[in-house]
C-alpha cells in the first residue's frame, strides 16, 4: 500500500501544469499570478458593464419645433397668479441667502439680477425654468431657445432653454446673464471682471448656477433636483406646469415663487399685482 | 515566492498606500479649503464635475469621500509597515487582504457613480482607485503564494 502511494506521487504529471502562461513567464510568477489576472479581468468586464448601461440608460435629448417651442415660453410665462398662490414655495429648496454689498443696479439704472450659468449644466438647466417663470412676472423675455442641458453629464439631456441671445425688458429691473459654456462645454460668454467680482464675493463654493438679486440675496445651484424633469419634454413640463398638484409644478413654481420673493424685496413691492399676494409676502419674510 | 519577492511586493504596497495617502489628503484640503483643483474640466474628465457632486461627501454628512481615502491607505500603509517590520505573518497578510477587499468594493462604487451617475471620470480619483487595486492585487498574489507554500 504504502509502495503503490510512493509510486503515485512520483509519476510524471501527464501535461504542463500551466500550459496557457506565456513560456517566458517564471514558473513562480505562473502559478500566483491567476487570481491576479483573474482580479483584473472581473474589473475589466465591470467597467465595460458599466459604461454599456450608462449608454443604454442615456435618454435621447428631445426634439421640439420653433413653433412648439414658442407655444411652450408662452404657456410658462402666463400660468395664473393664482395658481402660483396656490403652490407657495412648494417643495423648492429655498438656496436664497441675504447677502451685503453696494447694491447692484443694471444698464437700465434699475436694480440689476445676475445670473451665471452653463448649458452643459442639468442644475442650471432645471433653475432657467423658475427663473424665466418668476423674471416674467416682471417684464418680458424675446429670443428664448430651447435646449437640454449636456448628454454626458449627471442628469443627461434635461429639457429647458439658454439666456444666450435672449434679451429681457421690464419697467422694474435690469437682467444680465452669461452662459459660459455651450451644452458640449465649448466656451460661449466671459463674465466681466465686476461680474466675476460678484462671484468670488458671493458663490464661494463655485457652484452653478448662481444668481445674485442686486447684491441684496443670493443663491447658487437648483432649487430642486434636475431629476424631475428627467426624460420629460418640453410640452410635458409645460403641461405639468398647469397642474398645481403635480410634481414639476411644485418644485419649478415653488422655485419661481422663492425668485418672484427676492425680486420684490429688491423693486420695493413692485408690482403690486405680483408682490402684494399672500404667498409671496410670506416666502418675503422668510428669506 | 521568495522572501525578497514578498518583501519587494510589501515595499510596493506601502509606496501604494503613500501615494493614495498623498492624493486623498491633497482632495481633502481642496474640499476644506475651496482651492481650485489641478484638473482638466472638459469632456468625459472632470474632475470639477465629480468632486462637485453629491457623491463627493459621504451620505449623511459633511466629510469629503476623500476622508474616508486618508483613513483606508492610513490603514493599508500600517498594515503593510507591519509585515516590512517584522517577519511576514500570515494572519497579518490575511488582514490586508481583507482590507483590500473593503477598498475594491467601495472603489468599484465609485467607479459605478463615475460612469453611470455622472458621466464624469476624476482622474484624482482613478488614480487613487488604481492604487487601491494594485494593493489588492499585491495582498492577493501575497495570500495565494503563502497558500501554496503552505500546501507544498
Amino acid at each position: 500500500m504504502a509502495q503503490r502511494k510512493t509510486a503515485k506521487r512520483t509519476r510524471p504529471p501527464l501535461r504542463k501544469p500551466v500550459s496557457r502562461a506565456p513560456s517566458w513567464l517564471p514558473r513562480e510568477l505562473k502559478e500566483h499570478l491567476l487570481p491576479a489576472a483573474a482580479t483584473i479581468g472581473v474589473i475589466a468586464l465591470l467597467v465595460v458593464a458599466f459604461l454599456a448601461y450608462r449608454y443604454l440608460t442615456t435618454p435621447a435629448p428631445p426634439v421640439i419645433s420653433a413653433t412648439s417651442a414658442s407655444l411652450v415660453i408662452s404657456t410658462i410665462t402666463s400660468l395664473p397668479a393664482t395658481e402660483l398662490e396656490q403652490v407657495g414655495a412648494g417643495s423648492a429648496n429655498n438656496l436664497i441667502k441675504k447677502v451685503s454689498g453696494t447694491p447692484l443696479t443694471g444698464p437700465g439704472g434699475k436694480p440689476e439680477v445676475f445670473y451665471l450659468g452653463a448649458e452643459y449644466c442639468p442644475y442650471c438647466a432645471a433653475e432657467r425654468w423658475p427663473m424665466i417663470i418668476a423674471l416674467s412676472r416682471f417684464g418680458a423675455f424675446s429670443g428664448l431657445q430651447t435646449t437640454t442641458s449636456s448628454s454626458t453629464d449627471i442628469y443627461p439631456n434635461t429639457p429647458t432653454f439658454t439666456f444666450r441671445g435672449a434679451t429681457f425688458t421690464s419697467d422694474y429691473i435690469d437682467f444680465e446673464s452669461v452662459e459660459t459654456t455651450d451644452r458640449n462645454q465649448n466656451a460661449l460668454q466671459t463674465p466681466t471682471s465686476q461680474q466675476q467680482a460678484l462671484v468670488s464675493k458671493y458663490d464661494t463654493s463655485n457652484s452653478i448656477p448662481f444668481v445674485d438679486f442686486g447684491n441684496r440675496y443670493a443663491f447658487a445651484g437648483a432649487m430642486y433636483t434636475p431629476d424631475t424633469l428627467g426624460g420629460m419634454s418640453w410640452q410635458q413640463v409645460a403641461d405639468a406646469l398647469q397642474q398645481p398638484g403635480s410634481t414639476q409644478a411644485k418644485a419649478i413654481l415653488g422655485s419661481a415663487n422663492l425668485i418672484t420673493a427676492a425680486v420684490c424685496a429688491l423693486t420695493g413691492q413692485q408690482p403690486a399685482a405680483v408682490c402684494s399676494g399672500p404667498a409671496i409676502q410670506s416666502i418675503e419674510a422668510r428669506l | 515566492m521568495t522572501a525578497r519577492s514578498d518583501r519587494v511586493l510589501l515595499v510596493a504596497a506601502a509606496a501604494a498606500a503613500l501615494g493614495g495617502l498623498a492624493i486623498s489628503a491633497y482632495l481633502t484640503v481642496v474640499h476644506y479649503a475651496a482651492l481650485p483643483l489641478v484638473c482638466t474640466t472638459t469632456g468625459v474628465i472632470s474632475c470639477e464635475r465629480v468632486l462637485g457632486s453629491p457623491y463627493s461627501v459621504i451620505a449623511g454628512s459633511g466629510l469629503p469621500t476623500s476622508a474616508a481615502g486618508i483613513v483606508w491607505f492610513s490603514a493599508s500603509a500600517v498594515l503593510a509597515g507591519l509585515q516590512l517590520a517584522r517577519v511576514p505573518s500570515p494572519r497579518l497578510a490575511r488582514w490586508h487582504l481583507l482590507w483590500s477587499v473593503v477598498g475594491l468594493g467601495t472603489v468599484m462604487f465609485l467607479v459605478f457613480v463615475e460612469i453611470v451617475q455622472l458621466g464624469a471620470i476624476c482622474i484624482w480619483c482613478t488614480s487613487a482607485h488604481a492604487l487601491v487595486v494594485m494593493t489588492f492585487l499585491i495582498t492577493v498574489t501575497r495570500v495565494q503564494s503563502a497558500t501554496a507554500a503552505t500546501g507544498d
